[in-house]
C-alpha cells in the first residue's frame, strides 16, 4: 500500500490568552489515504479551523508530527503544489477577475504559460463559470465566488484539498451544489479531501466522518 | 512578470475601473512636487546664469591688478597676449571722485577705459541706453542711469568733477578748478550697485584726474570661448615676472562669496521643496498602509497559496516605486511645460496684478530667465523615485509581517 497523503500524529495546540491556557487540541491523529475524502464536524470553537491550519502547515503544533505523502516538509514552497485550500469566506482578490484569481495560484509558483491559461479556463468551465471568467468577485454571487475559490484550489493539481466550512456563508441550495462540485472534482482527479462542515448531510457524502470533541476525535 | 509586480499593477489599476482615484491622486502629489522643483531650480538657475553673465560682461573674465600702479601698461599687455587662452586685453584706471551737477553732488567710482580696446573685452556697447560709446572723448563722461537720475543730469548736461588730486592742490594753496565734462551717454547694466555708482571716462582723463601719468590700475582680459577662467588666470600668474608684482584673478575667484551665496540659495530652495515630495510620500505611505490593513485576508491567502513574505513586501514596495516613477514623469512634463510657457504665464500674472513695470524695472529681464542644469534634473528624479519607494517600505514591512494564520483567523 502506498504512503497516505496526510499523516498527523499526536497534534497538540494550546493557546495562551492572558493567564488562561486554552487547550484546543489535545492529541489528534489523522491519516488520509490517496483519493479519500474525510469530513470533520464539531461544535463551534472545538478547534476545527486550528486543526486545519496545522494540517496545512500554516501554523506549528506544540507537539506531534505531520507529514505530507510521507515527507515531513510542510514549507511554503511545497504547500503551493501539494495543497489546495478553500475557506469559508472565499478570499478572492477583489482587483482580479475570476480567471486571474484562479491563475494567481500558478503565478505564485513562478509564472504562467498558455497551458496554465487553458487549464484555468477549463477549471472555470468545470465549476460552471464559463460565461463569467472576466467578472470581478464583486460581480459574482456567493456561490459563484466559492466556485472560483474551488477552481483556484485545484489549479496546481494538488494531492490534497483542505476545505474549512466552504458552505458556511452560502444558502442551503447553493451550499449543496458547491459540495457536490467539490466532491465530484476530487473524485474525478483522485484528490484527497478534508472537509470541515457543520452540515451532517454534507458530511455523510464523504468516505469517512470524524467528530472533533474535547480536543480529539470522538469516532461516530 | 513575477506575480507580485503583476498584483501591484492590478492594485494600482484595477480591472474594469476607468479612473483609479487612489493612484491618480498619489501620482499627482508626487508630480506637483517634482514640477515645482524643476520650475524653481530652473528659474533660480536662470537668474544665476544671468547674473554670472552680467559679471563677466562688465568685468571681463580675468582681471590683472598690481599691488601699486602698473607703469608698463603696453609691455604687460603684450606679455598677456602671449598667454594661451587670452584673446584680448584692455587697461583701466579707477577711483572715487566727487561729481556735481546743478549743486547736486554724487561720489561715484570713476572708470577710465580705453575706448579703442574696451569693446574687444566687454560688450559695454550693449549697456549704453542713451548716446554712444564712440562719442566718449577726453572732455566727456558716460553716467550710469540711476546716478544720472539722482543728480538730474541728461545727455548734453555738464557735470563738474573734483578728484583727490584737486584737493591736494587746494592744500598747497594752488589754483583750484574742477574739471567740466559733458554727458555723452547713459548706461544701464541691470545691477543696482553698478547702475547707481559708476561713471565712465577715457583712460587718459582718469590718469590726468588722478595724476597717474602713463600708469594704470589694472587690465581686463578676455579669454577664448571654451577656456576655463581659473585655468587662464593661473597661466597668466605663472607667466608674470615677480618684479611686476601683478596678479590675475578670474571672475569666479573675485566673486566667490557672491557665487557661493547664489549656490547656497539654490540648494536651500531645493532642500525645502524636496519636502513637498516627502509630504506626498507620506500620503502614499498612509494610503498603502490602509490598503494593507484592508487586504489583511488577501495577504494571508497569498501566504497560504505559497507566497513568500519578501514577495508580499515587494508587491507594496513596487507600488510606491510605480507611483514615484509615474509622478516623476508627470512632474517633469508639467515642470518643463510650465517653463516653456513661463513668459505667457508671467505676462498674464503681471497683467492681473498690473505690476508689469515693476518686474522689468527691478529685474531688468523682460523675460523670466530659466536655465535647467542636467545635474539638477537627475538629482530631482533620483530624490523623488527614492523617496516614493521608501514610502512603500513601511506598508511592505507591515504586510510581510502578517502571518497567514493570523490574517485568516478573522472569519
Ligand atoms: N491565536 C489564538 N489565540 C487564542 N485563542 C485562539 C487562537 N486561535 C484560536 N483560538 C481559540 O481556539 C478555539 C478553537 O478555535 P477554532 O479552531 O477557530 O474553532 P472552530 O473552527 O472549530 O470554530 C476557540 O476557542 C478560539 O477562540
Ligand atoms: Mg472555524
Amino acid at each position: 500500500m502506498s504512503d497516505p497523503i496526510l499523516t498527523a500524529c499526536g497534534l497538540r495546540k494550546t493557546f495562551l490568552s492572558g493567564d488562561r491556557r486554552l487547550e484546543v487540541l489535545t492529541g489528534v491523529d489523522l491519516d488520509v489515504a490517496a483519493g479519500e475524502s474525510v469530513s470533520i464536524r464539531g461544535e463551534s470553537g472545538s478547534g476545527k479551523s486550528t486543526l486545519l491550519q496545522l494540517l496545512a502547515g500554516l501554523d506549528a503544533p506544540d507537539a506531534g508530527t505531520l507529514a505530507w505523502a510521507g515527507t515531513p516538509d510542510t514549507g511554503t514552497k511545497r504547500r503551493a503544489t501539494f495543497l489546495g485550500i478553500v475557506f469559508q469566506s472565499f478570499y478572492l482578490i477583489p482587483e482580479l477577475d475570476a480567471r486571474e484569481n484562479v491563475l494567481m495560484a500558478r503565478r505564485i509558483l513562478g509564472g504562467i504559460d498558455p497551458e496554465a491559461r487553458a487549464r484555468a479556463d477549463a477549471l472555470l468551465a468545470k465549476v460552471g463559470l464559463a460565461e463569467r471568467m472576466t467578472h470581478l468577485p464583486a460581480q459574482l454571487s456567493g456561490g459563484e465566488r466559492q466556485r472560483v475559490a474551488v477552481a483556484r484550489a485545484l489549479m496546481n493539481s494538488p494531492r490534497l484539498i483542505l476545505a474549512d466550512e466552504p458552505t458556511g456563508n452560502l444558502d442551503e441550495r447553493t451550499g449543496d451544489a458547491v459540495i457536490e462540485l467539490l466532491l465530484g472534482l476530487c473524485a474525478e482527479t483522485k484528490t484527497s479531501l478534508v472537509l470541515v462542515t457543520h452540515n451532517a448531510a454534507h458530511a455523510q457524502k464523504t468516505h469517512r466522518q470524524l467528530v472533533l470533541r474535547g480536543g480529539t476525535f470522538a469516532h461516530g | 512578470m513575477p506575480w507580485y509586480l503583476y498584483l501591484a499593477l492590478k492594485q494600482l489599476f484595477p480591472t474594469g475601473r476607468k479612473f483609479p482615484f487612489f493612484t491618480a491622486i498619489s501620482v499627482l502629489g508626487v508630480a506637483l512636487g517634482v514640477a515645482l522643483l524643476v520650475i524653481s531650480t530652473s528659474v533660480m538657475g536662470g537668474f544665476g546664469y544671468e547674473i554670472r553673465r552680467m559679471i563677466v560682461d562688465t568685468q571681463g573674465e580675468v582681471q590683472v591688478r598690481a599691488d601699486g600702479l602698473i607703469n608698463d601698461s603696453v609691455g604687460l599687455q603684450a606679455r598677456l597676449a602671449a598667454v594661451p587662452g587670452v584673446v584680448a586685453t584692455t587697461p583701466f584706471a579707477e577711483g572715487v571722485v566727487m561729481l556735481e551737477h546743478e549743486r547736486k553732488p554724487a561720489y561715484p567710482a570713476m572708470q577710465g577705459i580705453d575706448v579703442n580696446r574696451v569693446g574687444a573685452v566687454v560688450p559695454l556697447e550693449k549697456f549704453i541706453r542713451l548716446g554712444r560709446l564712440e562719442d566718449l572723448d577726453d572732455d566727456s563722461v558716460i553716467l550710469s542711469s540711476k546716478l544720472a537720475l539722482s543728480i538730474g543730469a541728461r545727455l548734453g548736461s555738464k557735470v563738474e568733477v573734483y578728484s583727490p588730486l584737486l584737493l591736494e592742490k587746494l592744500k598747497n594753496d594752488e589754483v583750484f578748478l574742477p574739471r567740466e565734462l559733458r554727458v555723452v551717454g547713459i548706461f544701464e547694466v541691470g545691477h543696482q550697485q553698478l547702475d547707481s555708482s559708476v561713471v565712465l571716462v577715457t583712460l587718459r582723463q582718469m590718469q590726468e584726474l588722478y595724476g597717474l601719468g602713463g600708469a594704470i590700475h589694472g587690465i581686463n582680459v578676455k579669454i577664448a570661448p571654451k577656456a576655463d577662467a581659473d585655468a587662464v588666470a593661473s597661466l597668466i600668474n605663472a607667466s608674470l615676472p615677480p618684479a611686476a608684482r601683478a596678479h590675475a584673478r578670474s571672475w569666479i575667484e573675485a566673486n566667490q562669496d557672491f557665487l557661493f551665496i547664489l549656490q547656497l540659495e539654490k540648494n536651500m530652495i531645493f532642500f525645502l521643496l524636496t519636502f513637498i515630495i516627502i509630504v506626498s510620500a507620506f500620503s502614499v505611505t498612509s494610503s498603502l498602509l490602509i490598503s494593507v490593513v484592508r487586504k489583511t485576508r488577501e495577504i494571508g491567502l497569498l501566504g497560504a497559496l505559497g507566497a513568500e513574505p519578501r514577495q508580499v513586501a515587494a508587491c507594496f514596495c513596487f507600488q510606491g516605486l510605480l507611483i514615484g516613477s509615474a509622478g516623476t514623469l508627470a512632474g517633469l512634463a508639467l515642470g518643463f511645460g510650465t517653463l516653456h510657457f513661463r513668459n505667457a504665464l508671467v505676462e498674464g500674472f503681471t497683467r492681473l496684478t498690473s505690476s508689469e513695470e515693476v518686474l522689468t524695472r527691478f529685474y531688468q529681464f523682460s523675460q523670466l530667465p530659466a536655465h535647467t542644469a542636467v545635474g539638477d534634473v537627475i538629482m530631482i528624479v533620483v530624490c523623488s523615485v527614492v523617496i516614493s519607494t521608501l514610502a512603500g517600505l513601511l506598508p511592505a514591512w507591515r504586510a510581510a509581517r502578517l502571518k497567514p494564520v493570523e490574517a485568516l483567523r478573522n472569519e
